[in-house]
């Protein structure tokens, strides 16, 4: 009897939890179950296009934005820029000119031994729950030392810095892979590091997303016989450290959520839980912040987010920060080789149009070669928008009505990243037939971005180019000049254009050592004013950086990678 | 008979899948970049450039290479059953494609099944009175259905059901962003959230895939229409029907023997539209923010991620060839003329 009422009561919950299934299954496919509202309870809500791909900074994907994102919000640094202005669309602009502790509460730069000591904060806990120590310091510089990650990017950070011993040799000479006193511990909470020769950059350095700093207990605990730097771990799961937040739940190509790191040292973040979700058409990210599905948009299309600007509950902010674009001319290709070619060029760019139909405004024109916002940066003399000056110099150099260009068609096959189609594809457009006005023969090659890559950076032999990919990691013009225009043989990083002015190149031997502020300035002026009298670059315009976000939504800031700080976010009251 | 048919089968799809990893592994190199330069874009030493290529292998001779692809190298290969790292994200790539295999197939699944349960009675409909309203509806139906790209589909629905009318979830993903996902265990979304006994995260799941698979079966319903249309009308005017109808069946048992006559070369396609989806939802998977395979595919594609290419192209072939053994099995179930 038991049984059977057991039995029927058995019986009357399946058809319960059935009769739930089928009216669930019948409301979804009829569409009658639509979101949920949006609230403010559940976390903060990001749209992007695409969620971090790895998370370690020595990674196989560090170079990417959105793994930026994803490793700035769960490390933390030594020191980084104290706050400065907010400006008139609402965001927080860090002051270049002033540092503020981090994971290092105070620090001394003794300039004779060319010695930086960090008194390490000792009420910062990682995710992990370990506390912060000089061995984790040590740890990742160690670790940076070693380039045992797919892209020493640590290493590159602290060579960029001067720190002593972090130099080409480490990819010849395996012993040199180890750290030695450079970087060494005084006692528990105190480190040094030591420069091998005077260098401005190290505490910008320090600021940037390549050295921040591991819980060393906590990745050692994932190190394995094969991976002994935990790389692995780091990139694949999380990298430990004392930032604001601790990696929740990370599904790669679909989202990343991030849970408040309940020990962190300024105080628990403001907004709990951060849900990164990727929606990869930006369309579709328009759409869903339209329908006030989402907190926070980004990468939105200019043509989008003018379009979001008067949307009730809806807030555009924007930063005119270090995204810029300019025009690529390879001087190891004929005829960019002639100055007066690319001057010409310059000249035929429509800057005015590319502002209005390409940015829909949100952009100034350009003629520096480093971002203005940066110390040091200086104005150029680069003409654009002189379509009568263009075919004048044009003539000058032989080619009037630019014939006898015809001989370098490859030449002009103007390549941009297709996967930015939505944005450089107008302008390359708007760009072509200005050229083609002129008699210039250029046509349009949109390349994926690793073609793009690999041929602007390793083989250096893309002939012509709109580029809107640069942003120097580190704020210091100087450093911008040694990436782009000094030659390799004087230090030059990634001179893509194959740019060489034995005039600059010496003034970079005399600025990279200068300690004297008011002094390098000059110098590093000098410097970016030689590489637009030769037009290294054409510059064409610095355009704003932009999130979407509901009004609900304060608190945002800046910084030079461009990855939002979830931490500074909260919701209005 | 089907047994010799499966056991043949199988081993020519071996043969198969070995040409095609020896194809694939080479055919990727001929590709016009050097995935190394990906890697150090913010540092591109010529020191660091190297120490990237040696990372990834690259600096090694081509066989050598292909030797460690294989599996015949120090590390494990492909004879072991692992498909490498991927150079984008450093995760092991049978593990990428095992998250993201799953959504695909229930995408396509759901999609070919609601092609399939539209298409036979429009069809039948259809086939009934050649040349009446209703089939010259299906014609134009098959022919514009065909003929429109998955996204704009895909697109128009989102901004009708969506945006509109505020019927349908965002195009999200395969649940609502705040809610918790259930433990994976087949990594098909309504089958976990099933298991776990989360009707509601169930009902979740189901609100997302309907507009997709909404999209792939409007795209696939229009090939299936007009084949299973053309193969009932040509079995409808074969003997042995016109024996059945004249034998005085009923007009749906007549109706039952020519699907069944009709039923082979349809099975076939829908074997066929299956295997091209794998690969080909790519532009739907992206509108409704899936993270399926194709998309998969095309991030290895466009970052020249060589093991995620090689494990994707082999992984697509293998499901498609294992599609087209059972919709083979099925053929020969029904028509065992198939088998010989």
């Amino acid at each position: 009897m038991r049984i059977a009422r057991l039995g029927a009561a058995g019986l009357r919950f399946g058809l319960r939890r059935a009769r739930l299934s089928v009216a669930a299954v019948s409301c979804a496919l009829l569409l009658g179950c639509g979101s949920p509202p949006l609230t403010n309870a559940d976390g903060l809500l990001v749209l992007t296009d695409e969620t971090p791909t790895g998370l370690d900074y020595d990674g196989p994907s560090a170079a990417i934005p959105q793994s930026q994102t994803g490793i700035v919000n769960l490390m933390e640094p030594l020191i980084d820029y104290a706050p400065g202005a907010v400006n008139d669309s609402g965001v927080r602009i860090p002051d270049f000119t002033r540092f503020e502790g981090r994971l290092a509460e105070r620090w001394d730069f003794d300039a004779a031994r060319g010695v930086l000591r960090l008194h390490l904060r000792r009420d910062a806990v990682s995710c992990a729950g370990n506390p912060l120590t000089a061995a984790d310091v040590v740890y990742t510089f160690a670790r940076a030392k070693s380039v045992s990650g797919a892209a020493p990017i640590g290493w590159f950070l602290a060579n960029a810095g001067g720190v002593a011993d972090f130099d080409g040799d480490v990819f010849t000479d395996p012993a040199a892979r180890t750290l030695g006193d450079e970087v060494r511990a005084i006692d528990r909470h105190t480190v040094e590091i030591r420069q091998g020769q005077p260098n401005p950059l190290l505490l910008p350095v320090l600021t940037t997303f390549g050295l921040l700093i591991f819980d060393s207990v906590e990745m050692r605990a994932r190190a394995t016989e094969d991976d002994p730097w935990s790389h692995d771990y780091a990139n694949n799961a999380a990298p430990p450290s004392f930032g604001p937040y601790c990696v929740e739940r990370w599904v790669r190509s679909s989202e990343l959520v991030l849970r408040a790191n309940p020990h962190y040292y300024r105080g628990a973040a403001p907004i709990a839980r951060i849900v990164i979700k990727r929606v990869p058409q930006s369309a579709n990210r328009y759409m869903i912040m339209r329908m006030r599905q989402a907190h926070v948009a980004e990468r939105l299309t200019p043509r989008e987010v003018a379009a979001i600007e008067d949307v009730d509950g809806l807030a555009v902010r924007s930063v005119q920060g270090n995204e810029s674009l300019f025009l690529h001319m390879n001087f190891a290709t004929p005829p960019f080789d002639d100055p007066l070619v690319r001057r010409a060029i310059a000249a035929a760019i429509p800057t005015r149009q590319i502002i209005r139909n390409g940015y829909f405004g949100a952009a100034v024109p350009w003629t520096g070669v480093a971002p203005s916002s940066y110390p040091g940066a200086a104005s150029g003399a680069v003409t654009t928008d002189d379509p009568a000056r263009a075919a004048a110099l044009l003539a000058q150099a032989g080619y009037p009505g630019g014939r006898g260009l015809e001989r370098y068609p490859d030449a002009f096959r103007l390549a941009y990243v297709a996967e930015r189609e939505a944005v450089l594809g107008p302008i390359a457009a708007s760009l072509q037939t200005a050229l083609r006005r002129l008699g210039v023969p250029a046509t349009l090659d949109p390349i994926p971005s690793a073609q793009f890559g690999d041929r602007q950076l390793v083989k250096k032999d893309l002939p012509f180019a709109l580029n809107d990919q640069e942003k120097p990691v580190v704020v210091d013009a100087g450093y911008a000049a040694q990436l782009f225009f000094v030659s390799a043989s004087a230090g030059g990083v990634n001179n893509m254009v194959n740019y060489a002015n034995p005039a600059l190149d010496a003034l970079w031997a005399r600025a990279r050592g200068e300690t004297d502020r008011v002094r390098r300035t000059a110098l590093i002026q000098d410097i970016q004013r030689l590489a637009s009298a030769d037009v290294a670059w054409a510059p064409i315009v610095e355009y704003r950086t932009h999130w979407v976000g509901d009004a609900q939504v304060q608190g945002w800031s800046w910084r030079p990678d461009n990855a939002l700080r979830f931490y500074d976010l909260r919701f209005a009251p | 008979m089907i047994a010799r048919l499966v056991l043949r089968r199988i081993a020519i799809g071996a043969m198969q899948m070995a040409a095609l990893a020896a194809l694939v592994f080479f055919v990727i190199r001929l590709m016009p970049a050097d995935p190394a330069a990906r890697f150090v874009g913010l540092g591109a030493s010529p020191e660091a450039y190297a120490a990237a290529r040696a990372t990834l292998g690259l600096d090694k001779p081509l066989l050598a290479q292909f030797a460690d692809f294989l599996g015949f190298g120090a590390a494990r290969g492909l004879i072991d059953g692992d498909l490498g790292r991927s150079w984008v994200s450093g995760e092991s790539v049978a593990r990428e494609i095992a998250a993201a295999l799953p959504i695909t197939l229930e995408l396509v699944a759901c999609g070919v099944a609601l092609a399939v349960l539209a298409a036979f009675p429009i069809a039948l409909l259809s086939a009934r009175r050649p040349g009446g309203g209703a089939d010259r509806a299906v014609l134009i139906y098959g022919l514009f259905a065909g003929s429109q790209p998955e996204f704009v589909w895909a697109l128009g629905l989102v901004f009708v059901f969506f945006a509109q009318l505020g019927l349908a979830p965002g195009p999200l993903g395969r649940l609502s962003p705040f809610a918790e996902p259930p433990e994976p265990v087949t990594g098909f979304m309504t089958i976990d959230t099933l298991l776990a006994g989360r009707f509601e995260a169930f009902s979740d799941a189901v609100a997302h895939l309907a507009l997709p698979a909404a999209t792939l079966a409007i795209v696939l319903s229009g090939p299936i229409i007009k084949m299973l249309r053309d193969s009932l009308g040509r079995a409808l005017k074969s003997d042995h029907v016109l024996f059945a109808r004249a034998s005085g069946l009923s007009e749906n048992r007549v109706s039952a023997i020519a699907l069944k006559s009709a039923l082979a070369p349809t099975l076939a396609l829908i074997g066929i539209l299956f295997g091209f989806m794998l690969g080909g939802a790519v532009l739907v998977e992206s509108v409704f923010a899936l993270g399926g395979l194709g998309q998969y595919a095309v991030r290895s594609v466009l970052a020249f991620d060589y093991p995620a290419i090689q494990g994707v192209v082999l992984t697509i072939a293998a499901v498609s060839l294992l599609v087209y053994l059972i919709t083979d099995a099925a053929q020969a179930l029904i028509d065992p003329r198939v088998a010989t």
